[in-house]
């Protein structure tokens, strides 16, 4: 047996100490504390129109909406089953070309469509995930962003039936129970409902037994499939459940614009979403709205031109990965943690 | 036959970029696990600083020794402040470079816009070879690259140096541990790696215009050279370079341009599915996320 | 028959044979103990049973049935569970969060009566320290925290790998407590260790292996002095 393994194998670890054990985040928060958020959430998000925001304004809040609700699924995937996917946007333009497509030649709106949009980016979702279960994560990353690439190419491709590189057109967003979508005011109304059940859904997963079941396989694979979880199956479910929202925001962006094109869906689109989610913070409830709320509305606040934007935001970007890996709303909620404690202390 | 020898030879040098492309990216990923998305807008930064030169009154060669030095310098400073501080964290590493692209690409339309810029043919002329008409500049582009090839190769199988990198490509732990310097290798690798990208670059735009956006396309081939042919190994990637180059060249010389891109995502879904490590085998990379 | 037979189980890796043609059984009532030199293939014998690889040739029979080449997570739900030597808890969640993912999944029928994820870490010693994340926690404790959550996922059989490795004296006797309970509670426990004298303490067997092949099997008095199992350990004699 040679001594050099032994040593290894039986030399006593690194003990931490006693005074750096971590406790769980949400661990002591009281009930006021859990509703804070929720509340200011659900005040401003449906308070926003009684500030007459003027058109602008309010077109860059539905937008960053329907951006918001791809983001949430992408973050069930990154943040909870630890998988991440730079083809996103292609999932999008799935949900998006399916809502144009059954609209032209079917003439079903937005609601008789929704359904077909969700479950088609949920199967390209699965089908895009398929690899993960054979090659590990750098390579897998690779294979997302090709996959995406390969859809804008068929989508541009496509002759008539994608309306190749000028895209398609598609009519307003159908009446429902009497409330016309005529107004932005409506849509952006409509897109806040949606980003609110956005949120309620992943907030669902992150408490349940299944978000625990993802988390597991995010944290250590081989140790969850030796307590009996299907590392496989629940791999592809979470990418269908992540498709899902993709699709549905792909199909409430291609009402809203009323117009789609091929470049709308390709990698650089699936390179911002990817970041806007690692900026916002992946594993936190509140982190993709933060991020795609900071990616539109900094330039604006800040009034900068496109171009210096873009820079300040992919400076912006480093800057938190290195300082705050786990995004800027989990330094928020640990900074939050730390003035608590001290408050509680004093 | 003759437009189809002329094809082979104008794919060559296509071929050309996309290996130095390639290579520099399965040296670093396959030593570092470093994802290196910018590694596309680093050529393309290359091409700038060439067309820099040759439109203020420089010459080629001055553009295309600015363009090497300039992108050396530029993964030097970028590998040791920033994709230094993430090695434990490739995940990150990667993140960092997506945000670099976006940084890197709006610098360069900020300052130059971002309509295509190009240089006058360096060397003009046509060779005719038994019919075929070779362009000059073409032809000089794939014997820089080969000179350069054969240097990496030997660079890498021969030497002391080329020894102890393979070893920490197979193996960081064990390497340092029998003392190879890993770190110092993975700040040389990174800025061998970036001189070759700003040497596709300069080669590049002596061949074609190029716009700001040229990263995004190139770095897909070159990951997908450097997987398809096995990560750190630099026979992989000029084999897989030169099936890539070809298939591009041939697709487009024969009427479906329009899927030549389509071509490479394919294929490389297709190798990593059902050969993870590569058609010529390299290692498995780094530890996953 | 016993609970688990295993006949004739070989694994190469390429030219490398790992196991080659290894016969044992084990029972619900007993602690066996599994010893031999680093490479013998200890591990790799867990691994194959446990369905993390899959086995060359050979079988692997769970109160009955044939259970090689099942995926790893289709053994475990039949009461097979495994602990690991490096990977022993999901890191970044808290001890609440890792003991329920087993207490949720994990065997699919009850074996006897099963002990709830509260008993559980009681019983482990680590009552109290639910919200701590698993990571931060001392080496000590997350050793223990391994082994609850393989008790859980409710085994009939639990499979140990190297639970000792890393324990100073105290810790080690404390788990080697634990262990000796589990028979009672209608647990089968199958160990590896280089800790000859927590091996010797609790197994009333050992089976040896060496090269991929089982050299002795016995109980520890007789097995650590047979001439073929000394001569492993201390090499040959010149």
């Amino acid at each position: 047996m040679s001594n050099s393994e032994t040593m290894v194998d039986t030399a006593p670890a690194p003990a931490t100490p006693e005074s750096e054990v971590k406790v769980a985040a949400g661990a002591h928060l009281t009930l006021v504390e859990r509703l804070i958020m929720p509340t200011i959430l659900i005040v401003v998000l449906f308070g926003l129109p009684w500030f007459h925001p003027g058109y602008r304004l309010l077109s860059l809040a539905t937008s960053t909406g329907v951006s918001a609700i791809a983001l949430y699924g992408l973050a069930i995937l990154v943040g909870q089953a630890g998988i991440m996917s730079v083809g996103h946007a292609a999932l999008m333009g799935v949900g998006a070309y399916t809502g144009a497509i059954l609209s032209r030649d079917l003439g079903m709106n937005l609601w008789t469509a929704l359904p077909f949009a969700a479950i088609f980016s949920a199967l390209a979702a699965g089908l895009v995930g398929l690899p993960s279960l054979r090659v590990g994560g750098h390579h897998f990353v690779i294979i997302t962003f090709a996959f995406c690439g390969l859809l804008a190419i068929v989508l541009t491709n496509g002759g008539a039936f994608t309306g190749a590189a000028s895209g398609l057109d598609i009519g307003a967003i159908a009446p429902l129970f009497g409330v016309s979508f005529g107004k932005l005011q409506n849509v952006y109304l409509l897109v806040a409902f949606f980003v609110l059940a956005s949120i309620a859904l992943t907030w669902l997963v992150m408490v349940s037994r299944y978000g625990r079941t993802l988390r597991s396989i995010r944290e250590n694979e081989k140790l969850a499939s030796a307590l009996g979880i299907d590392v496989r199956f629940h791999k592809i479910v979470a990418f269908m459940l992540s498709g899902a929202f993709a699709g549905v925001a792909g199909i409430l962006q291609v009402y809203f614009l009323q117009h789609i094109s091929p470049e709308l869906f390709g990698a650089f689109p699936s390179v911002y979403i990817a970041l806007m989610v690692m900026l916002g913070g992946p594993r936190m409830l509140y982190g993709p709205l933060a991020g795609a709320l900071i990616v539109t509305f900094l330039p604006e606040v800040l009034n900068l031109d496109p171009i210096d934007a873009r820079i300040a935001y992919g400076i912006g970007l480093i800057a938190v990965i290195l300082l705050l890996p786990g995004g800027v709303m989990a330094g928020l909620a640990s900074l939050y943690r730390t003035l608590r404690s001290k408050v509680a202390r004093a | 036959m003759e437009i189809f020898l002329q094809q082979l030879v104008n794919s060559l040098s296509v071929a050309s970029v996309i290996i130095l492309i390639g290579i520099g990216i399965t040296l670093i990923f396959g030593l570092t696990g470093i994802i290196n998305f910018a590694h596309g807008e680093f050529l393309m930064i290359g091409g700038m600083t060439t067309w820099l030169v040759v439109s203020n009154g420089g010459g080629f060669i001055i553009g295309l020794v600015a363009a090497v030095l300039f992108v050396g310098l530029l993964g030097f400073v970028l590998e040791r402040g920033l994709f230094r501080l993430t090695l434990d964290r490739p995940m990150n590493g990667f993140i960092i470079s997506l945000g670099l692209i976006v940084v890197l690409q709006h610098f360069v339309i900020r300052f130059w816009n971002s309509y295509q810029k190009s240089i006058p043919e360096p060397l003009s002329g046509v060779w005719e070879i038994g019919g075929v008409q070779i362009i000059v500049m073409r032809a000089v582009v794939v014997l820089i690259t080969a000179v350069v090839v054969a240097i990496t190769f030997f660079g890498i199988s021969r030497s002391r140096y080329g020894l102890a990198l393979r070893a920490s490509v197979a193996d960081q732990e064990t390497a340092s541990l029998m003392g190879v310097p890993v770190r110092r290798y993975i700040t040389g690798v990174f800025i061998y790696g970036s001189m070759l990208a700003g040497l596709g670059g300069a080669l590049m735009i002596a061949l074609f215009p190029i716009t700001p956006f040229i990263g995004s396309t190139i770095v897909v081939r070159g990951f997908a050279v450097a997987l398809i042919g096995g990560l750190g190994n630099v026979a992989g990637a000029v084999v897989a370079g030169l099936v890539l180059g070809l298939m591009d060249g041939l697709s487009a010389g024969y009427g479906l341009p329009e899927w030549t891109e389509a071509y490479s995502f394919a294929l490389m879904i297709l190798i990593l599915l059902l050969r993870p490590n590569g058609l010529l085998g390299g290692t498995a990379g780094p530890r996953a996320v | 028959m016993s609970a688990l037979e295993i006949s004739g189980l070989r694994k190469t890796f390429g030219g490398v044979v790992a196991l080659d043609g290894v016969d044992l059984s084990i029972d619900l009532d007993e602690i066996l103990g599994i010893v031999g030199p680093n490479g013998s293939g200890k591990t790799t014998l867990f691994n194959v049973v446990t369905g993390a690889l899959k086995p060359t040739a050979g079988s692997v029979r769970w109160r009955g049935e044939n259970i090689a080449g099942l995926p790893a997570h289709q053994i475990a739900r039949k009461g097979l569970v495994r602990t690991f030597q490096q990977a022993m808890s999901f890191p970044a969640l808290s001890v609440r969060e890792n003991i329920l993912i087993a207490h949720e999944h994990g065997a699919a029928s009850v074996n006897g009566k099963s002990m709830s994820p509260s008993d559980i870490l009681h019983f482990v010693g680590l009552k109290g320290r639910e919200e701590e994340i698993a990571g931060s926690m001392p080496f000590g404790n997350l050793r223990r925290l391994g082994v609850a959550l393989a008790l859980a996922a409710r085994p009939a059989l639990l499979l140990l790998d190297e639970p000792a490795a890393g324990l100073n004296d105290g810790e080690t006797e404390q788990l080697a407590e634990i262990i000796l309970q589990l028979p009672g509670r209608g647990i089968g426990v199958c160990l590896i260790d280089h800790d000859m004298n927590l091996i010797a303490s609790i197994c009333r067997r050992l089976v040896v292996l060496n090269f991929g092949v089982k050299i002795a099997e016995g109980p520890p008095n007789k097995v650590l002095n047979d001439k073929k199992v000394v001569e492993v350990y201390l090499g040959a004699p010149t």
